[in-house]
């Protein structure tokens, strides 16, 4: 059905706020298509299309923040949304010590658009179930895969912001990915390997461009041989990570560490806080000189790249780690004063129209170095190379962290040979990434990430894109995964 | 404050049963499925002893599946004006022709005959904004008195969740939760305490938020210990965290093509012969619901007999295939040890010579499938007891273990208490002495 006029419903919501006294307040109008196509075991499971569509209205009343939402969205809910917004500020006032005072920003009026080639929900449905089925029939024709999955998504989202300051945002944003999986069985023993394409803004082109039916024979390949391999033995090896596998661990190693919020304690009942406190920044040694972790919501197609955040700050390019020195954070505007910082960096972000925006993780990634993947491998006496994703877990404090991976390949005198299974390493971040003595080149980059980082009560789910280059670190604790005794 | 009554309230059953028929009667599908999830809550957010986030949201959301012969889509919507389900309706229909056949698509089940559970509290349903900001103010207050630090939530919401289907199944029903959690931070040191009920009364918010305060005081003086094997008197949150990994790990289908830790021991002894897991979901502090998303009904059942493994969890695929009439459900599940002597967390640590008190576990992941070894992170209270008698606290270790080795080295446990955390869902489960626990590397806090 038509929605009333949005820009209609903003006003209205947002004269009420100003009415109220409140000193700021926003609206964020959003209608979400999302298409997800699974199959599992040769056969289409799932086809669906979801419209999801509301608005969430946000106040300041005396420092203190209220928050209301409705799938309603008409000129009636409006104005009876923003007056409980409004309500809840007051309360949430009459707890407030340290009150919230919002970090500058130019008034903006902007629309954003995703740029594509190939309209993801104009593309046949036949032609997406095909492509996964053919992908789940190549994977299956390998001897001793007995599961498989495979799977696209599209989302659309529409969204207008306006806030009291006269900010005017309009966006039109696309994102997607793909992804298959086989699962081998052999010696009484199972094993799945995966193919993921990053999860980027882009058009269906992202598939079309990914190779997606031809790595299929080689995924099914390496996940009988990895099902055979034999197990690590445990001890200390040379890793050489791959930007795949390296997009998890910049996420949880230095993407949630650098999220302020979490530094300042707001997350301390559910994602943690961060070792990396404020005194650190500009002081506290992270890693190696080689390390340099910077954070790029410009760069064009990644995930966290929409022109503006849900503070309706424009989106920025920063440094996180500089030469191994912690330097910067990801903050928005409650946060960035906290600090000393006049302006946000941009990385407040909500996962839905009835989410509050919160401090979220931004397109942290690697700069790359000067080396070669087969110069970083040659250097290598006894080491392993890791791809993908596998196990992950880390302390609330982003300190101690354990890692597997989707593949691994023993490293011998300089050499790739043979893939291992049951790898898995874990370290200390600051130690780990002091340890990293080599990145490959610009030529070896490659960008990643997620859609589904957790974080938030209610929990919310973030989008980030990661980008690296292959890296080495030295000297590493691998343990073998596998229950003792 | 504004009352939930200014509202537009949720759908009813009478409501949902109009909406559906008014799907069914338009829809050319050989099969039409309707579910509704229309969902009104609210969560106060505190951090640093102030109020952080103050949030309430209303969403409804209305599903159609359409199946021609063993084609379907799906297609859902959160508006709920007739033009706009005719609409939904018309793009499920749209996909389930575009569609392939589905070899495994079954038609949706007959009329069932569901439970009548107490999922509905009326303190829960009236609770707002005020009542969740007095909770949170009450958590805040006592941590301000011992001059420490709170974070946590206090939420509430109420749900009206249908299914209904061409072949004459419906099902509809109302369901309240509320949630509180505290971690109280007194310097590097924390505690934490959680809870979740169906009824806002249940939350003890002050009981809660003094036991938290007092984990965190016990833990000024904390103390390194190297990795290693450890007995370990697992409190109920911990011992649900690994016992969730378990539940989730009883698909039947991986059972069949051999991807389960479990495959082969169905009728074997897989954990002590002590432990018995069972789905009660008529119990009133679980959170246990009459139908399943499917409109199947649930109720009662055996999952673990004294150790030996009885059940598993079926899609209704894999269950026609095995001739399986009746779905096992474990919406509401209880854990619970046969003779157990003790009633409580301090009378299991008042007869252990030594062992570590872990409050919680936190991120927990598999690392390997095969054997479901597991890892994860001590967090928010961790100490060494020694001869009946907490004496220091302890940096937080990573543990690498597989439940299926842990649940074997049972010494001690108490009868189920409540337990939920941020990663599980509410279970019954006993407070546990194991004998040998597995830590693999240790953090700096």
């Amino acid at each position: 059905m038509p929605d009333p006029d949005w820009d209609e419903v903003a006003e209205l919501a947002l004269k009420r706020v100003t009415a109220s006294g409140a000193e700021y307040g926003d609206i964020r109008i959003l209608r979400s298509t999302s298409q997800t196509i699974d199959g599992e075991d040769r056969r289409i499971a799932v086809v669906r299309e979801t419209e999801d569509v509301g608005f969430g209205v946000r106040v300041l009343y005396r420092g203190a923040w209220g928050f209301a939402a409705s799938s309603v969205l008409s000129l009636e809910e409006a104005p009876r949304v923003a007056d409980l917004a409004v309500d809840i500020a007051k309360g949430s006032a009459s707890l407030a010590s340290d009150r919230v005072r919002l970090a500058g920003e130019p008034v903006h009026r902007d629309r954003v658009v995703t740029a594509c080639r190939v309209d993801p929900f104009a593309v046949p449905i036949e032609q997406k179930t095909t492509l996964l089925l053919e992908t789940m029939e190549r994977l299956h024709s390998r001897a001793g895969i007995v599961r498989s999955h495979a799977g696209l998504w599209s989302r659309r989202d529409r969204k207008l912001f306006v806030s009291t300051e006269g900010t005017h945002l309009d966006f039109d944003l696309l994102a997607g990915e793909g992804e298959y999986s086989a699962t081998a069985v052999a010696d009484g023993r199972f094993g799945t390997r995966s193919f993921h394409t990053p999860p980027l803004r882009q058009g269906y082109e992202l598939i079309a461009d990914a190779d997606f039916l031809s790595e299929a024979l080689r995924v099914a390949e390496q996940a009988v041989e990895k099902v055979c391999a034999p197990a690590v033995d445990p001890g200390r090896y040379d890793l050489v990570l791959d930007p795949e596998h390296l997009s998890l661990t910049m996420h949880e190693s230095c993407g949630h560490p650098s999220e302020l919020d979490r530094a300042l304690g707001y997350e301390a009942n559910y994602a943690g806080t961060s070792f990396l406190t404020p005194e650190k920044q500009g002081s506290f040694r992270y890693g190696s000189p080689h390390v340099s972790l910077v954070a790029d919501n410009t760069e064009a197609d990644t995930l966290a790249a929409t022109g503006y955040d849900d503070d309706g700050v424009a989106c920025q390019r920063w440094d996180i780690v500089r030469d191994g020195l912690f330097v910067g954070y990801c903050t928005n505007r409650e946060v960035a004063p906290k600090i000393g910082e006049a302006r946000s960096r941009g990385s407040n972000r909500a996962d839905g129209w009835g989410s509050i925006p919160i401090v979220r993780i931004a397109n942290i990634g690697l700069e790359p170095g000067m080396a070669t993947l087969d110069q970083l491998i040659g250097d290598v006496e006894r080491g392993i190379y890791i791809e993908g994703h596998g196990s992950y877990s880390i302390d609330q404090r982003r300190y101690n962290f354990q890692f597997g991976g989707d593949a691994f390949w023993l490293i011998e005198h300089g050499r790739r040979t043979h893939m291992l299974r049951d790898v898995i390493y874990h370290g200390i971040t600051p130690e780990f990434w002091g340890r990293c003595d080599g990145v490959a080149d610009r030529a070896h980059r490659r960008r990643y990430g997620f859609i589904t980082c957790g974080k938030g009560q209610p929990g919310q789910s973030g989008w980030m894109t990661h980008a690296a280059s292959p890296a080495r670190f030295r000297q590493i604790d691998v343990i073998r995964g596998q229950s003792p005794g | 404050m504004t009352t939930l009554n200014s509202w537009p309230k949720l759908t009813g059953r009478e409501e949902f049963r109009f909406l559906s028929e008014l799907v069914f009667t338009r829809s050319a599908g050989d099969h039409t499925v309707v579910s509704l999830r229309d969902q009104h809550g609210g969560t106060t957010r505190f951090a640093n002893n102030q109020v952080v986030q103050n949030v309430d949201s209303r969403c409804g959301t209305l599903t159609v599946t359409v199946s021609f012969g063993c084609k379907h889509g799906t297609a859902s919507t959160t508006d709920f004006t007739a033009g706009s389900v005719q609409e939904t309706l018309v793009r499920a229909e749209r996909l389930a022709r575009l569609s392939p056949e589905d070899p495994e698509y079954l038609p949706p089940p007959d009329p069932q005959q569901h439970l009548t559970l107490p999922t509905v509290r009326e303190e829960s349903r009236a609770a707002g904004p005020a009542r969740r900001l007095e909770y949170a103010g009450e958590a805040i207050g006592q941590c301000r008195v011992e001059n420490l630090s709170a974070a946590g939530i206090v939420g509430s919401s109420v749900g009206a969740i249908g299914v209904a289907a061409s072949t004459g199944l419906f099902a509809h029903e109302e369901r309240t939760e509320a949630r509180f959690s505290v971690t109280v931070q007194d310097g590097e040191a924390t505690g934490w305490a959680s809870a979740t009920h169906r009824s806002i009364d249940h939350l003890k918010v002050q009981e809660r938020t003094l036991a938290a305060i007092a984990k965190a005081k016990r833990g000024e003086e904390i103390r390194d210990l190297p990795p290693g094997m450890y007995p370990v008197i697992l409190e109920p949150a911990a011992a649900a965290g690994l016992w969730t990994w378990m539940l989730w790990s009883l698909d039947a289908k991986a059972y069949d093509k051999g991807t389960s830790p479990f495959s082969g021991r169905l009728g074997q002894r897989i954990v002590d012969a002590r432990l018995s897991l069972d789905n009660v979901s008529a119990h009133e502090d679980l959170l246990g619901v009459g139908f399943t998303p499917d409109g199947l009904a649930t109720g009662p059942s055996r999952w673990i007999d004294r150790g030996v493994l009885q059940q598993l969890s079926y899609d209704r695929y894999t269950a026609n295939a095995h001739r399986i009439r009746s779905l096992p459900t474990l919406d509401a599940p209880c854990v619970s040890a046969e003779g157990a002597a003790a009633q409580s967390v301090p009378e299991l640590i008042k007869n252990t010579k030594r062992a570590l008190l872990i409050t919680n576990f936190w991120y927990i992941r598999p690392v390997n499938a095969f054997d479901l070894t597991l890892t994860g992170m001590t967090r928010d209270g961790t100490f060494l007891v020694e001869e009946g008698q907490i004496v220091s606290a302890v940096k937080n270790l990573r543990f690498h273990e597989s439940p299926l080795r842990a649940f074997n080295q049972v010494e001690a446990c108490t009868r189920p208490l409540e337990a939920v955390t941020s990663e599980t869902g509410k279970m019954l489960v006993p407070a546990m002495v194991l004998n040998a626990f597995h830590f693999s590397s240790a953090t700096r806090f």
